[in-house]
């Protein structure tokens, strides 16, 4: 299988890895970029020492393009968005917030930016800007989280802009990759499902309950805050819901119950007041493989589905 | 310059009739941040200009000031 993202980002199949906060660090993202995928680094809220470092163990690993996710909420964006350029990063996505103020400095310095976007305005705004993709990210995905599902999103973005779109949330399998080929995407970027790769360096507690996941396991927090996330349910998510539907809790109260919860979740494994960020799909991961075993049954699947497609027409 | 920025977004928000002065937040007027990149955008064509989204748009007088600035 190839597509023309593949050409666009230099990999081999067009299977990106979405980047995971405190979680997809060099270990992940430089085995996804040697199976061929474009492997992700993430840099969340850390400071620009840790990613520069992070690219730098990631250069060690592969000789591959790969990408940074950059966390454009986080408090380091403006070191970070010159560290990329600095070391020529070959691929920056941005989420939770808005590129502009970085797009041009990262286009004029030759690095692609590839925005995740949660609706069409978005997408056509980023394109107008200079975007050389977007990924259309559903509500079903782990993390952060839009209001549109991907399979009403990612045809609507397809049909305002016209550079390649990626799609992500509730893909986990060949089935899901060739349903988002249906909708006009040209690719996926998968995040629950690298969870539990071999090198995927999360506490084992998170893929523990990733694994034993079920579909009605994962529950969307903080709507009232403007930025909903997407988690297994636990005692963390439990207390964040009782609290949000407090009519006395602040806004403040609420963002201050959430710090530091994904770390808790990714570094120490605490079940009880970890925050364990998770897509709906995470009922469909049911085994620890390395990237370059997922990735294959990935294409594997999704070619299978797609020869298998043409049984329907008459 | 008020006076255009309310006939957008009466004929964003469909009501004609809307009350929307310099105070007006935003946020009153249900226009979350992606409406707000929507509305930037329709403005952009309206006014010829390239405006940069700031997070810190939170009244119809702070979108008046940005876009006066770059006129
Ligand atoms: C644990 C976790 C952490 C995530 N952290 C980030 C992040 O820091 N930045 C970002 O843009 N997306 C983040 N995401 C979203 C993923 O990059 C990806 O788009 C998403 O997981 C795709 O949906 P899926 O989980 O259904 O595969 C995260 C997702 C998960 C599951």
């Amino acid at each position: 299988m190839t597509s023309p993202i593949c050409d666009l980002l230099g990999i081999s199949v067009p299977v990106l890895q979405g980047g995971m906060a405190w979680i997809s660090d060099w270990s992940l993202a430089s085995a996804v970029s040697n199976a061929g995928g474009l492997g992700t680094v993430a840099a969340g809220n850390a400071p620009a020492d840790y990613v520069r470092d992070q690219i730098q163990k990631t250069r060690e690993h592969t000789n591959k393009p790969f990408a940074v996710n950059v966390m454009l909420m986080s408090p380091f964006a403006e070191e970070i968005a010159e560290l990329l350029i600095a070391e020529r990063v070959p691929v920056v996505v941005t989420g939770a917030g808005n590129p502009e103020r970085f797009m041009r400095r990262w286009l004029d310095a030759g690095i692609k930016v590839v925005p995740v976007v949660p609706s069409t305005g978005v997408a056509r705004r980023v394109e107008k800007l200079g975007a050389t993709a977007v990924i259309a990210e559903g509500g079903e995905s782990g993390g952060h989280i839009g209001e549109l599902t991907t399979m009403a999103l990612v045809p609507q973005v397809c049909d305002a802009v016209s550079i390649p779109v990626i799609a992500a949330g509730g893909i986990a399998d060949g089935r899901g990759f060739a349903a988002a080929l249906m909708l006009g995407a040209v690719g996926v970027q998968v995040g629950t499902r690298f969870l539990v790769a071999n090198e995927c360096t999360v506490h084992p507690n998170y893929k523990q309950r990733i694994l034993a996941a079920k579909d009605i396991d994962t529950v969307s927090t903080g709507r009232r805050l403007g930025h909903p996330v997407r988690s297994l349910k636990n005692a963390f998510s439990r207390g964040f819901a009782a609290l949000e539907y407090e009519p006395n809790t602040t806004l403040e109260q609420l963002e201050e119950y959430g710090v530091g919860a994904l770390r808790l979740a990714a570094v120490e494994g605490d079940r009880e007041r970890g925050c364990f960020m998770s897509g709906q799909v995470a009922g469909l991961v049911k085994r620890e493989q390395s990237a370059a075993e997922i990735i294959a049954d990935l294409i594997s699947g999704a070619e299978a589905a797609l020869k298998g497609a043409s049984s329907w027409v008459k | 310059m008020l006076e255009k920025i309310q006939n957008v977004l009466r004929t964003h928000l469909d009501n004609e009739t809307l009350e929307i002065t310099a105070a007006t937040t935003f946020e009153e007027l249900d226009l979350d941040s992606l409406d707000l990149v929507e509305l930037v955008m329709s403005l952009e064509d309206e006014f010829g200009i390239g405006i940069e989204v700031e997070e810190t748009l939170v009244t119809v007088g702070d979108l008046v000031r940005l876009i006066e600035g770059l006129l």
